[in-house]
């Protein structure tokens, strides 16, 4: 006997989906933990013209995009496109897993899923050595990721995108973000670079551990009863080109049912198709090479429509126990005693009844938009209505940002901006050279901008506190702010000596008074640098200030939210507005034009 | 102390009065005249790319602010200047075009007219450096009227065109230094003549300010390397009575070139002990804790024990890697993308050396 039969009989039975999952699952993680790893990228030793280390370092290592599964989640795409009434890209990404899956019904779930095969992994060590949990009959649970599709969905459709906290990519992205990326962050570049939780992160956390204590249950009970993305699949297992079939010479021995990962074998073995994710375990195990994947419509020398029985002529390993289970497999069996339909008309009405409810409910608890005090969102980001309904919250944003600019919002906005990026500037500024977040995005809520665009699209503006800021307050000289706007490239703060002493005749004092900054609107992008650096020194380090005397603020006039369009365009049609301005003026002072001349003749 | 770090990460790395004797190729007297006269004739090549631009609340015309108006650099055109363009080296031909503009605003008044000129040759030669349409300028300016002539200024220009006689010439004119900044001793310590500018500051010293006169003596001897003495001038500085105005500045800047001179200039690694020095300086985001190894009359080894810096890349270990290999602190280049952090662990390195010294 193979000894791999006995050890990991599922890599024995259906070893090319396992080899598939094993493949997905590292390329999941090489994308989230090495190519979303910013801190590889250096500058340039003696870099000419604008830094673009972090952009170049992201490009040169996403030789697969770095969003691919979040891309071929349907439920991402889908709901953010219904939700935005817009094209999103990664749409033709979910059509392309949606086309294969016509052929390989609900594949993704089976070979695709990085969650899936983790989840396959916690079964394998943990779920099924602890038994006492066990669910061994049906709720009204079985149709639950039905309710919570059609609930995301209508959701959606009224314009709130709450697809993101149980969609599987996403779930599984910001759990990983949440538990693993501050370990790697803090192993690697030190534990002060990780940024403090907030209570959202510790909900998002028990979230992802609570999918996998649903294991406990029953094996992949996530994928079989609740994940929505997988009733994206279940749904279109409708339209199937292939299916499970069993032949005739079904000898009733119950093994393909013990051993099915996704309850998707009846009781008389034959296939719930809306469910059977092809892994094609049940045919490794059949004694009597019953089991077939073959066309849907192909109808020859099928197994006909019988009752089950638990019993088998054939002894040895493989026989049955007296309750007509198979000695060796978890009583996974019982479960697909139910016949029939799983749709429940009372289950959909229930589930968009009470999506609807909380689409109400949380319009009425958050407010508009408007309302509120606009946060800083990334570089690029489309206007904040849009944002919200595009924004998934997989949180690869996050991972992606050097330094942890961006950083989840919590609960204290409402469950509608619950996980979405908010800049941080307190606790670190927007890298010039860096336009990762767009590239990672999978919905376009933060648009992939070259850096060349991203380098002047506005995500806020730096507004100097003149009673705080310590030169405008006549207290220390100070120019932490310029300082690093200068060092990044934008010169978007200039100086003024504010507080000069005058001596006789009103001639200023040489030295006296201090050099203040003052923000050229047209230049600062709000990229933060300016106030983390006086909040990590002027208040935290020496505390002299509460807050930081420079902040980012957003909000209209202060910041660009372009849903497509240039943003070197806009900056461009703004300089030549400014010069128009500036000609008006001198034409208003009565000269003359082509008088402002270097010697003029009556010196000569 | 965070106006003397901050004045030190400057004064380490440059010479602590403005000269290079060496950038302007000798010319003779009748060379630099005909540069003056060249340039000062014909419009900078920058001229036709930078347009004039200024606050649309600014006044022009010089109107002297009535008295106790305060200061508001939006509106008066002189305290602009002061207050804007002096500050911004990305505003300083901006200034200029903006001077010349206001020639044609003021034509028609000749005490405004002349105001315009002196201010010209101020910019051009305090900001962009451009000695030969500065002298142009400030003798246009003192042409018209005698009460604005700049006769130490122009000097100075001649000196940094090249004729070194022509300041001289200008220079032995004067016994004393009657200047508000003792214009007069330190052109004598530029162009190398520290004697006769020590022997104007002792006069100086007798007749008229006597903080000035000490602490143009004591730069004057920073210049010439003789820094023992340069730090007893700056001490003379400090025992001087007031504490106001420009007194209180040339305290201030007595007390920054003192630290400068003992952290940087008097740094000598032959007279440190073995052992490790510890200092600190802020950096991007909090203290830069550094630990120097000296052995032997060397830096061994540069350490940065602790830090909270995020933006540091390679700096942490590039910096002291260019310090060991430098064996000073003098003239390191700091790490493009960190510089902060850079400066930082040069501050501290400096200052944990100079802790050691015997």
């Amino acid at each position: 006997m193979n000894p791999l039969k006995k050890t990991l009989p599922t890599w024995y039975y259906a070893p090319l989906r396992r080899v598939v999952q094993s493949l997905c699952l590292l390329l999941f993680l090489v994308l989230f933990f090495y190519v979303c790893w910013p801190y590889s990228a250096r500058p340039a030793p003696h870099p000419i013209g604008w830094p673009s280390h972090y952009a170049d370092g992201l490009r040169a290592k996403e030789i697969v995009e770095a969003e691919s599964f979040l891309a071929l989640d349907p439920l991402v795409s889908f709901s953010g496109a219904l939700a935005a009434r817009a094209w999103v890209w990664s749409l033709a990404w979910a059509g392309l897993i949606l086309a294969v899956c016509l052929l390989v019904p609900r594949g993704f779930c089976g070979y695709v899923c990085p969650l899936g095969t983790l989840l396959d992994l916690f079964d394998w060590a943990l779920g099924k050595r602890i038994t006492r949990f066990l669910l061994l009959r049906d709720g009204w649970w079985v149709q639950l990721k039905y309710y919570l599709l059609l609930g995301t969905l209508v959701a959606a459709l009224c314009g709130v995108l709450l697809s993101g906290f149980v969609a599987a990519i996403p779930v599984l992205t910001r759990g990983l973000l949440f538990v693993l990326a501050p370990l790697q962050l803090g192993f690697l570049r030190g534990w002060h670079q990780v940024p403090p939780f907030n209570a959202g992160h510790y909900v998002s956390v028990a979230l992802f551990l609570g999918v996998f204590a649903l294991g406990f249950w029953g094996p992949r009970f996530w994928c079989r009863y609740v994940c929505p993305s997988g009733a994206v699949f279940s749904v279109f297992n409708l339209l199937r080109v292939n299916e499970r079939k069993v032949a005739a010479n079904c000898v009733l021995c119950g093994k393909c049912s013990a051993c099915c990962p996704f309850d998707a074998i009846q009781a008389d073995f034959k296939t719930r198709t809306a469910d059977c994710a092809f892994c094609k375990t049940c045919r490794g195990v059949c004694p009597t090479d019953a089991i077939k994947f073959a066309s849907r419509w192909d109808n020859v020398d099928w197994k006909e429509e019988e009752e089950p029985r638990y019993s088998s002529p054939e002894g040895g390993e493989h026989s049955p126990s007296g309750d007509g289970r198979p000695t060796s497999e978890r009583p996974a069996a019982l479960w697909g005693a139910r016949v029939g339909s799983r749709w429940g008309r009372r289950g959909f009405l229930a589930g968009a009844l009470g999506s609807l409810l909380v689409v109400l409910g949380q319009r009425r608890l958050c407010g508009s938009v408007s309302k509120t005090i606009p946060l800083v969102r990334p570089p690029g980001s489309v206007p904040e209505e849009q944002f919200l309904q595009l924004c998934i919250r997989c949180g690869e944003c996050f991972k992606v940002c050097p330094n942890n600019v961006l950083q989840p919002v919590g609960f204290e906005r409402g469950l509608d901006e619950l996980w979405t990026p908010k800049v941080v500037a307190n606790w670190a500024g927007c890298e010039s050279s860096c336009n990762a977040c767009g590239q990672v995005c999978p919905t376009g809520a933060v648009r992939a901008l070259p850096l060349k665009e991203k380098r002047v699209a506005r995500m806020g503006l730096a507004i100097v506190n003149q009673e705080a800021c310590l030169p405008y307050a006549g207290l220390q000289p100070c120019q932490m702010c310029v300082d690093e706007c200068s060092a990044a490239g934008y010169n978007a703060i200039e100086f003024m000596r504010v507080r000069v002493e005058t001596g006789d005749e009103g001639a200023p004092i040489e030295g006296s008074g201090f050099v203040a900054p003052v923000v050229v609107p047209g230049k600062c992008v709000g990229c933060g640098l300016c106030q983390t650096r006086c909040y990590q020194i002027n208040a935290k380090s020496k505390g002299w200030l509460r807050e930081s005397a420079i902040l980012v603020a957003a909000g209209s006039g202060k910041e660009d939210r372009l849903l497509h369009g240039s943003y070197l365009e806009l900056r461009r049609r703004e300089a030549s507005r400014r010069r128009q301005e500036q000609q008006q003026q001198i034409n208003k002072s009565g000269l003359p034009p082509g008088q402002d001349i270097y010697l003029p003749d009556f010196l000569k | 102390m965070l106006l003397i770090l901050c004045q030190l990460a400057t004064a380490g790395q440059a010479t602590p009065v403005s000269s290079d004797p060496a950038a302007a190729k000798p010319r003779t007297k009748a060379e630099v005249e005909a540069l003056i006269a060249a340039a000062g004739t014909t419009p900078p090549a920058w001229w036709s790319s930078t347009p004039v631009s200024y606050p649309p609340t600014l006044d022009l015309t010089w109107k002297k602010p009535p008295p106790n108006s305060g200061w508001d650099p939006s509106k008066n055109l002189g305290q602009y200047i002061w207050s804007v363009i002096n500050e911004n080296p990305g505003k300083w031909k901006e200034g200029a075009r903006l001077l010349h503009y206001t020639l044609e605003v003021n034509k028609a008044d000749r005490g405004k007219l002349i105001q315009s000129m002196y201010a010209l040759g101020t910019l051009y030669h305090n900001l962009l450096q451009d000695y030969a349409r500065a002298a142009f300028w400030w003798r246009k300016a003192g042409a018209a009227d005698d009460e604005w002539a700049n006769p130490i200024g122009v000097a100075n220009c001649c000196w940094k065109l090249g004729c070194k006689e022509m300041a001289k010439e200008a220079l032995t004119k004067y016994g004393s230094d009657d200047t508000r900044h003792g214009a007069v001793i330190k052109l004598w310590a530029d162009i190398g003549e520290f004697d006769s500018a020590l022997k104007v500051a002792e006069t100086k010293a007798r007749e008229d300010d006597a903080y000035m006169a000490w602490l143009m003596a004591g730069e004057t001897c920073r210049l010439a390397g003789r820094y023992k003495k340069a730090l007893a001038y700056y001490g003379k500085v400090l025992t001087e009575p007031g504490d106001k105005g420009d007194i209180k500045q040339s305290k201030e800047r007595a007390k920054a070139s003192s630290e400068a001179i003992k952290v940087y200039d008097l740094l000598d690694l032959k007279r440190i002990p073995d052992g490790t020095y510890t200092s600190n300086s802020y950096g991007y985001a909090g203290q830069v804790f550094v630990a120097v190894t000296v052995k032997g009359g060397r830096i061994e080894s540069v350490k940065v024990p602790r830090h909270q810096e995020k933006q540091y890349y390679g700096s942490l270990i590039e910096t002291p890697r260019r310090i060991i290999e430098k064996q000073s602190v003098k003239g390191i280049d700091t790490y493009s993308s960190a510089t902060i952090t850079s400066e930082a662990i040069i501050n501290a390195t400096a200052k944990a050396l100079s802790s050691g010294m015997k």
